[in-house]
């Protein structure tokens, strides 16, 4: 294992560029620096396009970084995956079809000095009762337990979901996040791209937000909804008008509204705006609530486009 | 080696019973047509005859057909995204490419067999050691064809590649001297094809590279220096190729 001081991941100035026949070249990866701790559950949040799947593939060693550095538990990607300390559930394919179940699990367990053994992940993959049966003839769901299965050969220190749960329906999707939070529970780091914003809520405790090939927010998804729109405020008050205007003076305040006798104030720091409003300005039936989440996703993942002027 | 993944593979392959039937049968049948049924197949060649010459021959097309398919399917294989999958695990390219050439040259066993079996009892003749050494150079040689399948595949990113690498065996074979006796300037350019330097060395332990000419004059030669340098050389390029092309399908397609 490794020592406390060595990150599962350490991505510096992280750039991938892809030359195309049109145009000279795609910057798909522009800069990423992103250090992830032992243990955590990390998701890679994003558009498609924003650059997630090119970051995991340069983790994994799959493709080269134009420019920066990856160090896997301080290790380079492909030595990490030669010693089995990383590995991963790549998105759709992967799998030869005219093989069963069991065989595609021994012919990956055989590229192994050691593996936790073929009956040991199909049982944890939940994968037992169709150990026999031909690959082309498993449903997505228990394709991508397979994949998983195949991920979990090695007993890697961090694993790595790229868009786990497409293609899967409602079922299957919660029971294979099921499968990894048990995962994680013992102790095992997890970074994951999805584009399902309920997904990155629900299982990550940490979110990384990436638009244009690049990081634009990173914290737990109270952190993101605070940064993106920070909270609403809004109250009844007599005189509309000087309240506004005190309001309006409150360093706090973003961006304030009237509409008739209820004042909305768009606010950073909701407590004082409210405490001012009720103590200070005689309002009422106050309210406070946080911008949704999917508004803050489209909110900052939208800002750098709009930098570009694209 | 990684035995249990090439047993595995093996398997595989074995499953796939209509492809294999035309791996076996066909060239079979081809050495059936222009070999066996030839009145000029008792023709003294070297230390056998023309039909022992034309067994190799066929028996040279049959272990090529089938590694270059294999070659080709395993490229097809890659792009679908076992590369990927296989770029998860410790084995190197290397490695995989070196399992791939073992499964295709097993597979290639099997036509081989078949068409020295058919041979043997058509009137096929040469020494004890010409029967052994050929069919060991048609076997062992026949890996450079699994690269070439393998080089295709990669290269053109497309299930159309395993028919253009079969089509090219096809014209290499008529360069390789396999159907129809070359002569001229033809046979000057077709000796520096490959299958003409693999089919010219499974032949050298019958003919001592004399080379048959149905032009009337006298037979031509090839020295064995030649034949293994022409292996050797083709071996090297299409290993080199197919490493570089499998290092540019790990990535995404």
């Amino acid at each position: 294992m490794s020592t406390a001081t060595t990150a599962a991941l350490e991505l510096r100035d992280l750039t991938k560029t892809f030359s195309t026949r049109e145009r000279d070249s795609v910057r798909a990866v522009d800069g990423i620096d992103l250090l992830v701790q032992p243990g955590e559950i990390v998701a890679l949040l994003g558009p498609n396009g924003a650059g997630k799947t090119t970051t995991l593939d340069m983790v994994l060693g799959l493709t080269e970084p134009t420019g920066g550095s990856v160090r896997v538990h301080g290790q380079a990607p492909r030595r990490a995956i030669a010693d089995g300390r990383v590995s991963a559930v790549l998105q759709t394919g992967g799998l030869l079809r005219d093989l069963t179940v069991a065989e595609t699990v021994r012919m990956i367990a055989s590229t192994y000095a050691t593996h936790r053994g073929v009956q040991g992940v199909l049982a944890q993959a939940d994968l037992a009762t169709v150990a026999d049966r031909r690959v082309a003839k498993c449903s997505g769901g228990e394709q991508q337990r397979l994949r998983y299965a195949l991920a979990l050969l090695p007993d890697p220190d961090l694993i790595v979901l790229d868009e786990p749960t497409a293609g899967m329906d409602v079922t299957s999707r919660r029971s294979f996040w099921s499968t990894m939070r048990a995962d994680a529970d013992a102790g095992r780091t997890v970074v994951f791209a999805t584009h399902y914003l309920e997904e990155a809520d629900a299982f990550a405790q940490r979110i990384v937000m990436m638009a244009g090939g690049r990081v634009v927010a990173d914290g737990t998804t109270h952190d993101i909804r605070a940064q993106a729109s920070g909270r609403v405020v809004s109250a009844t008050c007599d005189d509309p008008v000087t309240t506004a205007r005190r309001v309006r003076a409150h360093p706090a305040a973003l961006d304030v509204g009237l509409e008739g006798d209820r004042i909305t104030v768009h606010s950073s720091d909701s407590d004082s705006v409210a405490r001012l409003l009720l103590t200070e300005l005689d309002a009422r039936d106050l309210e406070i609530s946080s911008g949704s989440l999917e508004s803050a996703f489209l909110q900052i993942t939208a800002a750098p486009e709009q930098e570009d002027g694209r | 080696m990684n035995t249990t993944y090439a047993r595995l593979e093996l398997l595989r392959t074995l499953r796939d019973y209509v492809s294999l039937l035309f791996i076996v049968a066909l060239p079979a049948f081809f050495y059936l047509i222009f070999g066996a049924a030839q009145d000029f197949g008792d023709a003294r060649l070297g230390d056998g005859n023309v039909t022992m010459y034309i067994m190799i021959s066929m028996a040279s097309y049959g272990a090529v057909v089938a590694t270059s398919g294999l070659g080709g399917m395993s490229a097809v294989e890659r792009m679908q995204g076992w590369g990927r999958q296989l770029g998860l695990t410790p084995m190197s390219d290397g490695q995989y490419v070196a399992v791939k050439a073992v499964v295709a040259v097993s597979i290639a066993t099997a036509p081989v067999a078949v068409i020295y079996v058919l041979g043997a009892a058509t009137g096929a003749e040469a020494t004890a050691a010409g029967w052994v050494l050929s069919a060991v150079v048609v076997i062992v040689g026949s890996t450079l064809f699994a690269l070439w399948g393998l080089a295709f595949g990669l290269a053109f990113r497309s299930e159309a590649a395993v028919s253009a690498a079969s089509g090219s065996i096809v014209a290499l074979g008529f360069f390789g001297n396999l159907f129809v006796p070359l002569s001229g300037t033809l046979l000057e350019i077709a000796r520096f094809t490959p299958l003409y330097g693999y089919a010219g060395l499974a032949r050298y332990p019958v003919t001592g590279g004399e080379v048959a000419n149905t032009s009337g004059g006298p037979p031509g030669h090839d020295a064995l220096w030649t034949l293994a340098l022409n292996v050797g050389a083709w071996t090297l390029i299409m290993a080199v190729v197919t490493v570089l092309l499998v290092r540019r399908g790990r990535g995404r397609q």
